[in-house]
């Protein structure tokens, strides 16, 4: 009789459903390992991590860090991780940028340009990103001319189909000093904006935040990088025999992945553009209007502050599926952790799961520590009710 | 006075010369389009090539639509034995009646329907496909172009479908240990690229089996998508979950229905109706993401012209093959996403009062 009323009681019977889902996992899993090491003995295959100190011996045509073939796999690895962040910060960046513009385009009264940028949205939304790496390497970069016959953009960037090549530098010391002059100015903007903030708050007295920005945020960067250039030896590339010799060959495989990864996020960027401004009800440029701010204004002051408040969220993950998608590139042979450390290593030493897992877990990590500062980003801007 | 409808002529004047600046954004839009459009016109209309059978016949600077026409039954079934092709037809034909019978089914009996075709259609098609029991035997090293595609997108969904929905009500179950493990579940699979998952799914579903009991590699990579997919659709059904009042449940349980009583009577139907169009966008996603088994050599639609571009015979012919297979991954998914708008503004006007 106890025994019957204890199992109909609720919370013991939800303590069982749990307990039952966690051992049958437990046990599915135990299961599932017994048997990987049993096959793995079999294999002859070993486990643990000794292999990353081992001397890689893979060769990777577009390294980023000081990896060489002599090095240890773990130096492979992290050359992997550079060129599969490298591809996407570039991809984000540009997206970004391609994005905004046919969001806004789509938003435009214009008919033609609207209803193009639509087209484009609904092209390339429909179309699977494999087909457009696929496409850029094979179609158009496959395509391009011989070394003899490139395509010159101003006698020192040269593009043909073995990869575009570009000036190179020994030393970075005067990117150095310019990037600090960058982040000082930045800093300087920063402050010179928050006693503007404050000023205004107290007195009412507008500054030239604006011009001062665009001095310091624009201005200065741009000084301070054609100086560095202008004091930096360069070594311009130029035609010896049937290729390029001097410069910094960014390989076809690159150009391939960068330009599909751009123009397919674009399209994504595209509708998240439009749908967080048209977000921003009707009534609130109105009343901005009837309260007399002017048309920049406006925009600066009352749509974009919210329209990025419903933009921020979809914007993040498709950042986070442009570093997922740069693993597209392994398709190619683009060398990304993926096709390095997946393909390369794994193939040379046998051991998956190690491998595996550490590949997943430099998405996951990165993943995490996004949404991280995503949810104290929301946290901020989260509008304030009762 | 405006006329009540204006002329084209005047609806035409005001979308693109209403201002002298949109006048001329116009200008240069057209121009640009002049000078992309007209080149491409030519290569694949006006300077193709339609009759023949080889590649001699194809004039140079125009597109050579023969090779399509040579290749299309590779297209559609990649390497089926020439003498079997009817079957790969035939389970064509079912996956399509079996497709309607889900979407024309009366609201009352759609759950007995779509449970009919779980079982029905992966059972009868993989005999049908790969051959035995009476069947000569075809190996999945065969299969591929447009049928593949179609194959792996629908039993990557059959995993994906079902599980993203247990997920989806662990995710929001008031029991810790499942919400944990559904939380940990979802959000790996999420963050983790499709193309690793595939090589994952690839290496280690042979590793984990007992000695002796192989996966087939088709299998191996239709496991992988449906779990990642599964996640995906798990967070397209929270959507409309989270969009469902509490009211809902608390009536059910008032009426002393029990959870899972109530959430395939009460809760399910109202959610999943919610969360169509985001599951669609899933299945559309699923279908793109279908490509990236080209990773582990099974050729899917663009797998096959891939590889067809490898030809010697055919040599030069990428942009037709890349024309072709990628007019059709648009059309499908293109079909797909409008379906999914009709039945949404439909649904609406339904639940209207």
């Amino acid at each position: 009789m106890r025994l019957s009323a204890l199992l109909y009681d609720k919370k013991i019977r939800d303590l069982i459903y749990q307990v039952a889902v966690l051992g049958g996992l437990v046990a599915t899993g135990v299961y599932f390992v017994r048997n990987a090491s049993e096959n793995m003995v079999k294999a002859g295959i070993a486990s643990g991590f000794d292999f990353l100190g081992r001397t890689s011996g893979i060769d990777v045509p577009f390294v980023l860090t000081n990896y060489q073939p002599s090095d240890s796999i773990l130096a492979l690895f992290w050359a992997g991780v550079a060129n599969t962040l490298f591809v996407s910060l570039i991809a984000m960046v540009l997206a970004t940028v391609l994005g905004f513009l046919i969001g806004l385009a789509r938003l435009s009264n214009h008919w033609l340009l609207s209803t193009l940028a639509g087209g484009y949205i609904e092209f390339v939304r429909n179309i699977p990103l494999l087909f457009f790496v696929l496409f850029w390497y094979f179609g158009v970069i496959a395509a391009l001319p011989q070394p003899r016959e490139s395509i010159g953009f101003f006698g020192i960037a040269f593009l043909n189909n073995r990869g575009l090549t570009v000036p190179a530098t020994e030393s970075l010391s005067a990117f150095g000093w310019a990037l600090i002059a960058i982040l000082i100015a930045t800093l300087a903007h920063w402050t010179y904006a928050r006693v503007a903030k404050a000023r205004k708050e107290a007195t009412g007295q507008d500054a030239p935040v604006m011009l001062v920005g665009l001095v310091l945020l624009i201005g200065v960067p741009v000084l301070a990088l054609v100086v560095a250039s202008i004091a930096t030896q360069w070594s311009i590339p130029a035609l010896r025999g049937f290729n390029y010799r001097g410069g910094f060959v960014i390989i076809p495989e690159f150009v391939a992945l960068l330009a599909a990864l751009v123009t397919y996020t674009a399209g994504f960027i595209a509708e998240i553009v439009r749908g967080g401004i048209q977000a921003v009800v009707k009534g609130q440029r109105e009343a901005s209007y009837a309260l007399g701010l002017t048309r920049g204004q406006t925009l600066r002051l009352i749509i974009i502050p919210q329209a990025m408040r419903v933009m921020i969220p979809p914007m993040t993950s498709q950042y986070l599926n442009v570093l997922k998608n740069s693993s597209f590139g392994a398709a190619i042979a683009y060398p990304d952790i993926v096709s390095l450390f997946m393909g390369s290593a794994l193939n040379n030493t046998g051991q998956a799961i190690e491998i595996i897992a550490m590949t997943l877990a430099v998405y996951l990590v990165i993943g995490l520590a996004v949404s991280a500062l995503m949810n104290v980003y929301n946290e901020n801007t989260k509008l304030v009710t009762r | 006075m405006m006329p009540a409808t204006p002329s084209t002529f005047r609806r035409w004047q005001a979308r693109l010369f209403s201002t002298p600046l949109q006048g001329a954004i116009t200008l240069v839009i057209l121009a640009a389009l002049t000078v992309a459009a007209v080149p491409l016109i030519r290569w694949a209309l006006i300077n193709a090539t339609w009759q023949g059978t080889t590649r001699a016949d194809c004039v140079p600077g125009g597109a050579c639509w023969v090779f399509v026409k040579a290749r299309f039954l590779q297209f559609m079934v990649g390497f089926y034995p020439e003498a079997e092709r009817w079957r790969a037809g035939l389970w064509a034909l079912l996956a399509a009646l079996a497709l309607i019978a889900l979407i024309k089914a009366p609201a009352k009996h759609r759950g007995s329907v779509a449970l009919g075709v779980v079982v029905l259609l992966p059972s009868l098609g993989i005999w049908l496909l790969a051959g035995g029991y009476g069947l000569k035997p075809v190996e999945t090293r065969d299969w591929g172009g447009l049928m593949l595609t179609m194959f792996i997108s629908i039993h990557a969904a059959f995993i994906a479908i079902p599980l993203g929905i247990l997920l989806a009500l662990g995710r929001q179950s008031k029991l810790p240990v499942i919400r944990l493990i559904s939380i940990l579940f979802i959000e790996f699979w999420r963050g983790v690229p499709i193309i690793a998952v595939i090589f994952l799914a690839s290496l280690l579903l042979p590793l984990i089996m007992p000695s002796g009991v192989g996966v087939d590699r088709l299998a191996r990579a239709i496991i992988g998508l449906g779990l990642v997919i599964a996640a995906y659709m798990a967070e397209a059904v929270r959507g409309g979950l989270q969009a469902l009042p509490s009211g809902q449940a608390e009536a059910a349980t008032a009426l002393g229905l029990g959870y899972w009583r109530a959430t395939r009577l009460i809760i399910l139907p109202q959610a999943l109706r919610i969360s169509l169009p985001a599951m669609t966008n899933e299945f559309i996603a699923l279908i793109k993401n279908t490509t990236l088994v080209l990773v582990v050599s099974i050729l899917d639609l663009l797998g096959v012209a891939q590889a067809s571009i490898a030809d010697p015979n055919w040599v030069g012919m990428s942009m037709e093959a890349f024309a072709f297979s990628g007019a059709l991954y648009w059309l499908i998914c293109f079909a797909i996403s409008r379906w999914s708008l009709a039945t949404e503004a439909s649904l609406a006007r339904a639940t209207e009062r």
